[in-house]
């Protein structure tokens, strides 16, 4: 395997963990982020600075986990007050904030971001092996959760609060557990982003980065794991595979995102599932 | 123009050159077929930093037809292979790779932004590749290891000489400052600030902003309050452009004097006549009558539509300069183009003489100073103190 | 150096500060409601998050440039972009969004968004990475003093454009057959549709109307900054979003208000605040706290 087929499927790995952790928030429990790039910055600056101090991989992960887990669940208390598109909002503010807040902190690196971060040690084959084994849980995760009571009560709290109750469910707590599961996983990514750039700076965790992964959720089709992980795979591949319309490639992205909506609005997955209902009806 | 020498068989060689053709029909098949020297290159063509990226590669593909158009380097001709890395860290690794393993380039022209450079510079050191930077200013770049060079001077070097420079020639005391957030505006602001102190520099305030702002309405009235002796500003020309004039349409009369990137025809076309007077620091001198230069101005504005700046000239040099690596090395081997490089000495380059490199491959130069007069760019002195601006060593 | 050394400016020089900034906040605020007005419309009426809007926006620019440029008369720039961007919104609506109507909010969001990236590339493949400029643009050079604040033409004019444009607005809401009929399209609508009104028409003219004011607000900012370059609306894309959550989504007396606190939080803010926070962030955080305290917006006329 070449080096730059590893560092692609690196990233490939970190951005299905990304966009399934997001799914678990607007598609499992209905509440939509478009900030989520900010708790995948939290645990990858969390990440750098464990590194830089101690040098040990599994407290790094660990500080990414619970930094990304307490900046969502900050989120979530605020989703306890503000609803739906006031949501969405409020999230790319939290975005905006982050990365605003982070360029001005000297002990960030400010605009420098932070550099000479110890190496995993595992070599690029090593973290990219460490990369997929997590991307392959954040899935079975996310499938076993959907499959729960707990999948359920998201499902049940996404799509009408007030029948939720009646059924006896907290609403507040379930949105409260889906940001704090799928921002804990956010910030396990930034971590892994992390080892891989082995230096960071505010820029890659903004607002545009964070639609990338809204838009990985909607391609994929709104709560489905699978459709979710797929959409992932293909558009992070997608920038890659048009690299020979180079100077056209943000005119051929935008182009292509704003067709393969207006064609399959259900996504992927609505597509699969037309297709089963079609075969299995004829 | 002396352009092109082009190589055409001589007719009264047929009979030879059919025996050579024979001869070189057997080589052929031992040896792969006329290999071209590859030089990787990294720009951003899409993207925010696009603007820069457009004129960095129709820099870097003049440069390279001018070397071919004059026979190549050791008789080889030069390739460039092109990759998009939008200025982000993730494509600079992705392309950085795929140089390496795909194409396997050996030798690298970085024509991107640090946030680029500084994360290909240590895929490329691991890998044994000469990489130049152009014009990133980041200082990790040139520490990730000894196959790594830079072409521009580092942010705080070029604010340690604005501060030479106005301090003691415009002898100017009281400054007011405005900073662009990104890398290269905050660490040439930092250098500044850090050498104010020796040139009896007092900062009154210090404003910034981001990149993406084009009104500065706050930070003009407030300058404007400061009552300063100039105003040192850092940022690109189309912040810079926009900056100027709202400083110069609040009755701001002051000297104002702009980072590097400020270095483009386009500043003077968006300020209009609120650039008069504006000074750049390390800019180049565009009048100097260097064939080299005028050619390239002229080529440029043709393919371009637009004059070259700053950016597309250290493009061309670097490009440029990694071909006479090649030739002094007289090897395309990466250790050896590295070494022929670390040993550049009064290396031509369109903004003036490189001075060679320091330990740590930073670029030795004196820095120019420009100034605007009636719509053009006019020389305002050179910086030659070195020793007042010298890059860290490694 | 004058009586009002820099370091101790005296009472007089602090009121003349703090008015300009003032100056500033309130031409800051009237661009962010031509351009916000737009996206309030459109989310009342379809409750889309019209992302694209800043596209519009960018267009409105480049043609009162382009056409000022060919013409000579800053004038016909701005006529020439009120004439192109309704009917590129309008078509925005047919051809991007009807057809998405029926799915959830954030599916129609994320094709706008697709838009907007798209238009931006566009933009810049056609027009150029560099930005255009104005060949003449006195106006952006024009100063006036009032009372020891110099203001400058372009802010006078933001202003008075938002003024006429605004009451405008009013008045062919509350006088006007179609102006009432629309309103009464946007907060009732089977009502509406029951007194004969086409909604789908209503639509095409919310369509319209807004894309209007943001081509007055695109043409405003490139006079300032005398500069169009492709990212132009990208700050406008997601302020504006800012702003009409703020207002409370839907309200249009909510976004006025909003853009007006907007502009002179930012420009205040930018010099109290700006060496912790960026001015972005800073619309962002006003935001937050709003809606921690009144989780509707200002007005909070519609719950959501």
């Amino acid at each position: 395997m070449s080096a730059y087929e590893i560092s692609i499927i690196s990233i490939i790995g970190i951005n299905v963990i990304l966009a399934v952790s997001l799914n678990m928030i607007s598609g499992f429990c209905g509440q939509i982020s478009i900030g989520h790039g900010a708790f995948f910055g939290t645990g990858a600056y969390a990440a750098a600075l464990t590194m830089v101090g101690t040098g040990s991989v599994p407290l790094a992960i660990l500080a990414a986990l619970v930094t990304g887990s307490l900046l969502g669940l900050a989120v979530g208390f605020a989703s306890l007050r503000v609803r739906t598109d006031f949501l969405a909002v409020t999230t790319i503010g939290v975005n905006f904030l982050f990365v605003g807040f982070v360029r001005k902190q000297a002990w960030l690196g400010g605009e420098m971001g932070i550099s000479g971060i110890p190496a995993t040690g595992f070599g690029p084959v090593g973290n990219m092996t460490m990369i997929l084994l997590f991307a392959a849980a954040t899935i079975a995760l996310s499938l076993y959760i959907s499959r729960s009571w707990m999948g359920f009560a998201f499902r049940a709290v996404g799509e009408d609060e007030g029948t939720a109750a009646t059924l006896g469910i907290n609403a507040g707590a379930y949105k409260l557990a889906a940001f704090g599961i799928g921002t804990a996983l956010a910030g396990l990514a930034g971590c892994l982003y992390t080892f891989f750039t082995q230096f960071i700076a505010a820029d890659a965790f903004d607002f545009i980065f964070s639609v990338m992964l809204m838009a990985m959720v909607v391609i994929g089709g709104i709560g489905s794991t699978w459709g979710v992980a797929v959409a992932a795979v293909g558009l992070t591949l997608l920038p890659e595979a048009i690299r020979f319309v180079n100077d056209y490639r943000l005119l051929v992205f935008g182009g292509l995102l704003v067709l393969v909506i207006r064609l399959a609005p259900s996504g992927l997955a609505g597509l699969v599932q037309k297709a089963f209902l079609a075969v299995r009806r004829s | 123009m002396l352009k092109q020498t082009i190589k055409m068989p001589n007719p009264r060689r047929k009979l030879s050159l059919g025996f050579a053709s024979a001869l070189m029909l057997g080589v052929a098949t031992m040896m792969p077929a006329h290999a071209d020297i590859k030089i990787g290159f990294q720009v951003p063509l899409t993207g925010p930093a696009a603007t820069d990226g457009k004129s960095a590669q129709i820099a870097g593909v003049m440069a390279v037809e001018d070397i071919n158009a004059a026979g190549g380097v050791l008789g080889q001709k030069i390739e460039l292979v092109t990759y998009d890395d939008q200025a982000k860290s993730d494509q600079a690794i992705f392309t950085a790779n795929k140089l390496i393993g795909e194409d396997g380039v050996k030798l690298v022209v970085n024509g991107s932004y640090s946030a680029s450079g500084r994360a290909a510079a240590p895929v490329f050191q691991k890998a044994g590749v000469v990489m130049i930077s152009a014009y990133g200013v980041h200082p990790d770049i040139t520490k990730a290891g000894d196959y790594m060079f830079r072409l521009v001077h580092l942010g705080p070097q070029q604010g340690a000489a604005t501060a030479l420079y106005i301090g003691k020639n415009l002898g100017l005391k009281k400054i007011s400052t405005i900073t662009m957030d990104n890398d290269y505006g905050q660490a040439t602001m930092n250098g500044f600030i850090e050498a104010s102190g020796k040139y009896g520099i007092t900062v009154v305030n210090k404003y910034s902003y981001s990149l993406k702002d084009r009104q500065f309405g706050s930070i003009v009235a407030s300058v404007k309050r400061d009552n300063p002796d100039a105003v040192y500003a850092t940022g690109y020309f189309f912040t810079g452009g926009p900056l100027v004039s709202q400083l110069r349409a609040a009755g701001i009369t002051v000297p104002i004097i702009g980072s590097q990137a400020f270095d483009s025809e386009k500043f003077i076309e968006i300020a209009g006549p609120a650039a008069e007077g504006v000074y750049i620091m390390d800019s180049f001198d565009r009048d100097r009558k260097d064939e080299t230069l005028q050619h390239f101005f002229t080529e440029f504005k043709k393919r371009a539509g637009y004059a070259p700046e700053g950016v597309a000239a250290i493009t061309y040099s670097a490009v440029k300069l990694m071909a006479d690596g090649i030739k002094r090395a007289n090897s395309t081997d990466p250790a050896k183009v590295r070494d022929a490089l670390a040993a550049t000495k009064n290396f031509p380059m369109l903004e003036g003489t490189l001075n060679g490199f320091n330990s740590l491959h930073e670029m030795i130069m004196p820095i120019s100073v420009n100034v605007i007069k009636d719509g053009k760019f006019k020389p305002a002195g050179v910086l030659t103190d070195l020793s007042a601006f010298a890059p860290p060593e490694k | 150096m004058g009586g009002g050394n820099g370091a101790s400016p005296t009472a007089e020089d602090d009121a003349v500060y703090y008015f300009d900034l003032a100056v500033t906040g309130i031409s800051f605020g009237c661009m962010y409601a031509m351009m916000s007005v737009g996206l309030t419309l459109v989310y009342g009426l379809l409750r889309i998050l019209h992302v694209a809007h800043a596209a519009v926006f960018t267009l409105g620019a480049y043609v009162t440039v382009l056409v000022a440029n060919a013409t000579g008369s800053i004038l016909l720039g701005f006529l020439a972009a009120m004439i192109v961007t309704p009917l590129f919104g309008m078509a925005i609506y047919r051809v991007m969004y009807e057809p998405l109507l029926k799915y959830r909010p954030d599916v129609p969001m994320i094709a706008s968004i697709g838009l907007l990236i798209f238009m931006q590339d566009a933009f810049r493949i056609v027009f150029g990475e560099q930005g255009i400029t104005f060949h003449r643009n006195a106006f952006a050079f024009t100063t006036f003093n009032v009372f020891g604040v110099t203001v400058s033409a372009v802010q006078i004019a933001t202003i008075i454009a938002a003024a006429v444009v605004f009451t405008a607005l009013h008045l062919f809401t509350t006088r006007t057959r179609i102006g009432i009929g629309w309103r009464a399209t946007v907060s009732k609508p089977q009502i509406a549709a029951s007194f004969g009104i086409d909604p789908i028409k209503v639509r095409y003219l919310n369509f319209a109307v807004g894309s209007v004011l943001a081509a007055i607000a695109g043409g405003l900012v490139a006079e300032m900054n005398n500069l169009v370059d492709p990212g132009i609306g990208f700050v406008v894309s997601y302020k504006a979003l800012a702003i009409i959550v703020l207002g409370g989504l839907g309200s249009v007396r909510g976004t006025l208000i909003a853009s007006l606190v907007l502009g002179l939080v930012e420009a205040y803010g930018t010099i109290f605040i700006g060496a912790w926070l960026d001015r972005d962030a800073i619309a962002f955080l006003a935001l937050i706290v709003l809606l921690m305290i009144r989780p509707q917006g200002f007005t909070g006329a519609r719950t959501a």
